[in-house]
């Protein structure tokens, strides 16, 4: 249990009071509430988080603190690219970041989809349900979903290109996920400042489930024709949202032009060049 | 139409191929009267018992369906997709409200298409439920704790269907898909109700308003492995003066297709509009 030395330290905060008298003792109280606080939800608030289950991602999760608008990684964190990416790179006119400008072709501005992985890394929950031979992922942006295939086939040699690509998954031990996908088109950006990808490009995906509320995830890009090297973003955190229910977020073109007409292009400052 | 890459002409290709079933009104499907529906029934089943006595013929004896499992992917059985909801003399009559909307349509398919219609489809505002279950296109139910999920190949949607005894909310939110439970009758059908929608899709591809007062009740009866008979009625005080009873349909399970991934994606359906549908699409005939 990962969280271990911080019940002996409280315990023994704990029996050390006694002879230090009631100061001491309530000091110690704060120690542990603090302790256990720290890992927890705001929703289990005495305890601990109890251990993961075995093999299981099922629930309802959300990325943990402020990432609204966050890009796949830090800027110094991509690789150079190659000059097939950068060409396509200079083209770009996003909504966010460095380069950020009104009227931008963003494609998700008129609903195209924002795909794989770039819709990992929205602030709205996403779900894992279990079934029969896959584990069914499900996105609240976009209304979107994907089966990562977990009854042992292979990666397909030769896939039909798609927004959210092909997945398979396998257990490494008995807490983490393994996804692997290909087979992404090429219109999609990795990011809302930008960053292209190509169909070539291959995923992997780290999904531990720490304890009962918690996935440590990360996320590899392995993109040869785009970059010189693989894209490792920053680890992030997964928190369970118990009772929350997804609801329907669907990307509707005629609200999402006239957001853009009233406040996205008069919102957007002007590029900071 | 929202062919996702220039390999998937399926989605074009339905385009064309339900145009050319809406404008043949042989193929339209009528509503089996009950009686009829019965004896259907009644003939299926002295079908199967000869065949699963006689061993002989495995191969075209469908086996039973299994108990309270609709698992899998199905497709609709000859041209029960690509239809509107219900052919239009069994549409009842409209509220005023809704004979208003009715009369600002501008469908591209039916007796009264119009090029640049006003369909909200045609700019990938979500289709909505349900309009989804009419099409050409798989869809596919997956089993979960406490739901069944239906995933539909066009558009790539999905809805949950909380099977876990829980009642409608009594004052939801409005959805495209709505918000839906379901419960088993006996061993082998589901009753699926489902309220909660927003006002804003159509009913077919020939138009029909619906209100956020809708209610929908679908059967889905899984009449042996490979066949389930579906039922759908609308309920809609608000739009129409009774009942929608949607024909008599039946979809036959897929057990080697897989569903493709088909999102309606805005860029590329504005291509096929001004390319592809615009030019096809006959002046209004009246």
């Amino acid at each position: 249990m990962r969280f271990r030395p911080l019940y002996l330290l409280t315990y023994f905060l704990l029996a050390f009071s006694v002879t230090l008298g009631f100061t001491a003792a309530a000091r110690a109280q704060a120690a542990q509430q603090q302790a256990a606080a720290k890992p927890a939800s705001p929703s289990a608030s005495s305890s601990a988080p109890a251990p993961a289950p075995k093999r299981d991602l099922s629930g309802v999760w959300q990325l943990e603190g402020d990432i609204g608008a966050a890009p796949i990684a830090p800027d110094k964190d991509i690789p150079p690219m190659t000059p097939w990416a950068k060409a396509r790179f200079d083209a770009e006119k996003p909504g966010y970041g460095a380069r950020g400008a009104a009227g931008g072709n963003d494609p998700i501005l008129q609903c195209d989809p924002i795909g794989f992985p770039r819709i990992m890394m929205m602030p709205t929950p996403q779900e894992f349900v279990q079934a029969p031979g896959r584990v069914l992922q499900f996105w609240e942006r976009e209304h979107e979903w994907r089966p990562i295939w977990t009854d042992g086939r292979a990666l397909p040699e030769d896939p039909d290109p798609t927004w959210y690509g092909y997945a398979v998954g396998h257990w490494e031990g008995d807490y983490t996920l393994v996804v692997e996908s290909t087979g992404f088109n090429d219109t999609t950006w990795l990011s809302p400042t930008g960053y292209p990808h190509s169909d070539q490009m291959r995923i992997t995906e780290r999904y531990t489930r720490v304890d009962h509320d918690t996935i440590a995830y990360d996320l590899t890009i392995t993109d040869p024709m785009a970059y010189t090297k693989p894209i490792v973003t920053p680890h992030r955190i997964m928190k369970l949202r118990p009772g929350v229910e997804i609801p329907e977020s669907p990307c509707v073109w005629s609200q999402e032009n006239e957001f853009t007409q009233r406040i996205r292009n008069p919102a957007t400052p002007k590029p900071a060049k | 139409m929202c062919a996702t890459d220039a390999k998937g002409s399926r989605g074009a290709g339905f385009s064309l191929w339900g145009f050319v079933l809406a404008r043949t009104k042989t193929r339209r499907l009528k509503p089996a009267p009950l009686r009829l529906r019965l004896a259907q029934l009644l003939i299926l089943s002295f079908a199967i018992v000869p065949a699963y006595a006689q061993q002989t013929t495995p191969k075209t004896a469908p086996s039973l369906a299994p108990k309270r499992d609709l698992s899998g992917l199905w497709h609709y059985e000859g041209t029960g997709a690509s239809e509107p909801i219900a052919p239009d003399n069994l549409i009842p009559p409209m509220t005023p409200w809704a004979q208003a909307r009715f009369d600002v349509e501008r469908p591209g398919y039916g007796p009264r298409p119009a090029p640049g219609g006003n369909d909200p489809i045609l700019q990938c505002d979500p289709m909505g439920f349900p309009r989804i279950m009419f099409l050409n296109t798989p869809f596919e139910f997956v089993k979960a704790p406490g739901r069944v999920i239906q995933f539909f190949e066009h558009e790539h949607e999905y809805r949950s269907i909380w099977t876990d005894g829980r009642s409608l909310p009594a004052d939801p939110d409005p959805t495209w898909y709505g918000y839906a439970i379901g419960h088993w009758e006996g061993e082998d059908t589901l009753v699926v109700e489902s309220t909660g929608f927003v006002d804003s899709t159509w009913l077919g591809s020939t138009g029909y308003p619906h209100s956020e007062a809708m209610r929908v009740t679908e059967r889905y009866h899984r009449a042996d492995h490979e066949t389930i008979l579906y039922d759908i009625t609308i309920t809609d005080p608000k739009a129409y003066t009774q009942l929608i009873v949607g024909p008599h349909r039946i979809m036959r399970l897929r057990p080697h297709d897989v569903m493709v991934e088909e999102i309606c994606v805005p860029s590329e359906e504005k291509s096929f509009a001004n390319r592809i549908a615009k030019p096809a699409t006959p002046k209004s005939t009246r």
